[in-house]
């Protein structure tokens, strides 16, 4: 019986929410939506999911899956791994597993997109 | 994650991957990049989105969003460059740099690294990765390289003693992931030395050192030459620390050989160890000391010395790892040591525990005092090693008959549970008991495992193990019945009285009682939910408990009337003198009846200030007492005896309304007064009190007294609240008032 009243209560409130959420939903969820879709938007875009180098103040350079942005150009890399500047006798450390990772915008120093890739998503689409 | 990649491998497939010129994670197939710089125009592009405006696709949201780890924060990113301010150099590095020393290294320099070494040692013993502690030292990684030969045997005999440590632990298998750490990342045991070759290596040093001690010893009537007179002190610190390592490994070889000797072997060990530690404590001082951290490259987390790198490791962790471990320091970690030898000489005494029952009890008392996972492991190796020959079904079988028979020294030798139940004879019956005991087995291995783990997962897997104790209280209710009906068929038609249901409904009680009160140990439960918690205790657990000592009490008089009446009466007198003097649960039964009502005087109290309002109660709107009670006594679910007792029940039960008149605080803790009194007679009944009892009747004293200060309405009205103060004991409390 307790239940049963714990669940009423629940589905009361996701009913109010739904209903609520709804109108505002098509302006939430702008990307598809022509007033919004600009020409940094639509390149932005383009390079989702491109493989991505970053370059960041600290002299390292994280290589992975371009998969996020923001306005303050924070970017966030989808398996990513991170290299080391190669040292003074020129040799390279392995490269070490990140993960999913955060850049922030004011860290960037460069940033680089792969060409081959972009040229195959063309060939493709 | 796996999402956003997909999409891209599935479309390189339809290429024939070119080669690469980078390496990159091997799931992405390997492609050749091309990098095309955009930084511009990227950053041109992001001007266009709005504020808190994400670009991304459908199949990367804000939770995904949330779990990137920062790059360039402190806390997150555990490889920032910027913040090293030195290059991060490797063993073959600081050797071509010059700056690590591989001979010649003076008695301060020996000195200080070893103590380090077993700083961070410890700092490894208590949960921390080995590749922030002990691999910091570089002359770990190549002990072989090192041409000074107290270094190079101390180092090799380190690794040597991890790999030791590693198997133990690994081994007892009572260890999760906060209590211990056991990749060694790839850093060998240095295979190329024998452990007996090693042990040689540390022995050569140490007699070498000896030689150095005793010549630089003052001479009788001649003044001791200060410059002797420190070689002296250096070469005695060396000597207890190399002899120390030596003997400590030692020790625990003994110990892992299981064996009668080996256990006496560690014994000596162990005290030579004590003994080495107090002077390895007295000279500290004497080895070479870290730059104080206000220096550019000290860090007061990780003082650093000679040979000591505390981030060559770091890119062999996962990303988000810290960066430094906090070590202890050398003093901390002196002071663990010795603890740690005192516990590891504290533990080899469960070999001297014979039965199932006091083995259970030792290892339960030893989990008590949070002893370290090494400690705790080596508990469960020796208490496996115990049986030797004898399989768990025996042990079983052996505690559950001496659960019957606990005080009489009469039974040694002779399968006494046959003579309990005389049905020998009947294979079929003896089968049933048998398999019954069989099935007992993994039930109660888990149990003293689960006794072996740390005090927060004991709950959890008390939890667990009620389940099957459940399962084994039906098992062992079929069997009573049986053999029942077995033994009223018999020659001698008697009753067969629930003697196995009953041994099992003991260790059930007793880990119902564990799990409620390492509620109170871990600090888990609310002021306000006290009242429910005792309340259980007093008003079942605790009683079952009784009662199921008082039925073995009583089926042994029982059974000894049997036997009388078989063996007609041989030296009645001097049974019935036995009788008298032995029952055989008499002081548990005071033991259990004394905190029961230890119990109802906290539940009567809490009750008391509850009505007096003193207690703080939960904003109502976050509050769902129902819900909590629930929650607390969920595993008790699955028991069918004792029966669990819902919330309705407990509200029914305890409804103030039931009393006669109206109830004011004060009768309430007039109540609880009178049970702590009685609690008070039960436990100074007790001959021979432990300490632990000691406390109790301090406690019980304390309450009683507090109790009538608040019945006469001490502090009844301002809005002081009492404070339960578990300095004696971890789940009985002396109530203060202040």
């Amino acid at each position: 019986m307790r239940n049963s009243d714990f669940k009423d209560n629940l589905v009361n409130i996701s009913e109010e929410a739904d209903k609520s959420e709804k109108p505002p939903e098509p302006t939430t969820k702008p990307p598809l939506s022509p007033t919004k879709d600009s020409e940094g938007r639509r390149k932005l875009r383009n390079w989702l999911h491109g493989y991505m180098k970053v370059e960041m103040t600290d002299g390292r350079i994280l290589v992975g899956t371009f998969v996020c942005t923001d306005r303050d150009n924070n970017i966030i890399l989808a398996s990513c791994t991170e290299h080391l500047q190669p040292d003074d006798d020129g040799r390279e450390e392995e490269p070490r597993v990140l993960g999913l990772a955060m850049v922030p915008g004011r860290h960037v120093v460069s940033i680089s997109i792969d060409e081959s890739y972009q040229s195959m998503k063309h060939l493709c689409s | 994650m796996a999402l956003t990649c997909s999409g891209s491998t599935e479309k390189s497939q339809e290429f024939p991957p070119p080669s690469s010129n980078v390496s990159v994670l091997p799931t992405i197939l390997e492609v050749s990049y091309n990098w095309l710089d955009i930084t511009s125009e990227f950053f041109q592009a992001t001007k266009d989105l709005d504020l808190g405006e994400l670009l991304h696709d459908d199949s990367f949201g804000l939770f995904e969003a949330m779990s990137a780890i920062e790059m360039m924060d402190p806390k997150m990113d555990a490889g920032m460059i910027c913040n090293r301010g030195k290059k991060v150099m490797n063993f073959d590095q600081s050797v071509k740099a010059g700056t690590l020393k591989l001979n010649n290294l003076t008695m301060e320099e020996l000195v200080g690294i070893f103590d380090s070494i077993f700083a961070c040692l410890v700092t490894w013993l208590e949960g921390h990765s080995a590749a922030q502690t002990v691999l910091t030292c570089l002359y770990l990684h190549k002990p072989l390289s090192i041409v000074d030969r107290a270094l190079r045997a101390f180092s090799i005999h380190t690794l040597k003693l991890l790999a030791l440590i590693n198997k133990i632990i690994q081994t007892a298998c009572v260890y999760e992931e906060e209590d211990f750490q056991t990749a060694l990342y790839g850093y060998g045991t240095c295979p190329e030395v024998t452990e007996t070759r090693s042990a040689g290596m540390m022995r050569e040093v140490e007699e070498e050192l000896q030689r150095a001690v005793k010549s630089s010893r003052s001479k009788q009537g001649e003044p001791w030459d200060p410059k002797m007179q420190k070689q002296h002190e250096d070469a005695v610190a060396l000597f207890s620390r190399i002899r120390f390592l030596r003997l400590l490994y030692a020790a625990l070889t003994a110990i892992m050989r299981k064996d009668q000797t080996g256990i006496q072997e560690a014994e000596r060990s162990l005290a030579s160890c004590t003994e080495l530690i107090c002077i390895m404590q007295n000279t500290i001082n004497r080895g070479l000391k870290p730059k104080a951290y206000k220096d550019e490259e000290g860090n007061k987390d990780y003082p650093t010395i000679l040979g000591f790198e505390p981030l060559v490791n770091q890119r062999l962790l996962p990303p988000t790892f810290p960066r430094y471990t906090r070590l202890r320091t050398r003093k901390e970690a002196m002071a663990y040591l010795e603890e740690m030898v005192t516990r590891v000489k504290h533990c080899l005494k469960i070999t001297h525990c014979t039965m199932f029952q006091t083995s259970l009890e030792f290892i339960e008392k030893f989990s008590e005092s949070r002893p370290c996972v090494l400690s705790r492991s080596l508990a469960q190796i020796l208490y496996y090693s115990l049986w030797g020959g004898q399989s768990m079904q025996d042990v079983l079988r052996e505690g559950c008959e001496k659960f019957y028979l606990s005080s009489r020294p009469f039974t040694k030798g002779s399968r006494t549970f046959e003579k309990i139940i005389i049905i020998i004879i009947l294979l079929q019956a003896k089968r049933y008991v048998d398999s019954f005991f069989m099935q007992c087995v993994s039930q109660f291995e888990i149990l003293i495992l689960t006794c072996g783990h740390n005090r927060a997962r004991q709950r959890d897997k008390v939890a667990l193990l009620l389940e099957e104790f459940a399962l084994l209280q039906d098992e062992a209710d079929k069997v009573d019945a049986f053999l029942h009906n077995v033994l009223l068929k018999s020659d001698q038609p008697r009753p067969h009285l629930a003697y196995l249901g009953t041994w099992i409904l003991y260790h059930t009680l007793r880990l119902m009682i564990k799990y409620l009160l390492t509620g109170f140990t871990l600090e888990l439960y609310a002021v306000h939910e006290y009242h429910y918690i005792y309340w259980y205790l007093y008003e079942f657990v605790y009683v079952w408990l009784v009662s199921a000592l008082s039925r073995a009490d009583a089926m042994l008089l029982e059974q000894e009337g049997y036997e009388v009446k078989g063996k007609s009466s041989r030296s009645s007198k001097s049974r019935n003198r036995n009788k008298k003097k032995h029952r055989p649960y008499g002081k548990e039964i005071n033991y259990y009846t004394g905190l029961q009502h230890i119990c109802g005087g906290y539940y009567k109290a809490m009750m008391g200030l509850r009505v007096g309002g003193k207690v703080k109660f939960p904003l109502p709107e976050f509050d769902n007492e129902e819900f909590r009670y629930d929650h607390r006594f969920m595993p008790f679910r699955v028991v069918m005896t004792p029966p669990p007792v819902h919330y309705e029940q407990f509200l029914l039960m305890t409804d103030l309304s039931n009393y006669p008149k109206p109830v004011t605080p004060a009768i309430l803790y007039h109540d609880a007064r009178n049970h702590f009194f009685k609690a008070r007679s039960f436990f100074e009944a007790i001959p021979n009190p432990s300490t632990e009892v000691l406390h109790l009747i301090k406690i019980v004293k304390t309450n009683f007294v507090v109790m009538k200060l608040l019945e006469g309405g001490h502090k009844a009205d301002d809005g002081s609240k009492p404070q339960f103060d578990f300095g004696l004991h971890q789940c009985f409390p002396i109530i203060r008032i202040s």
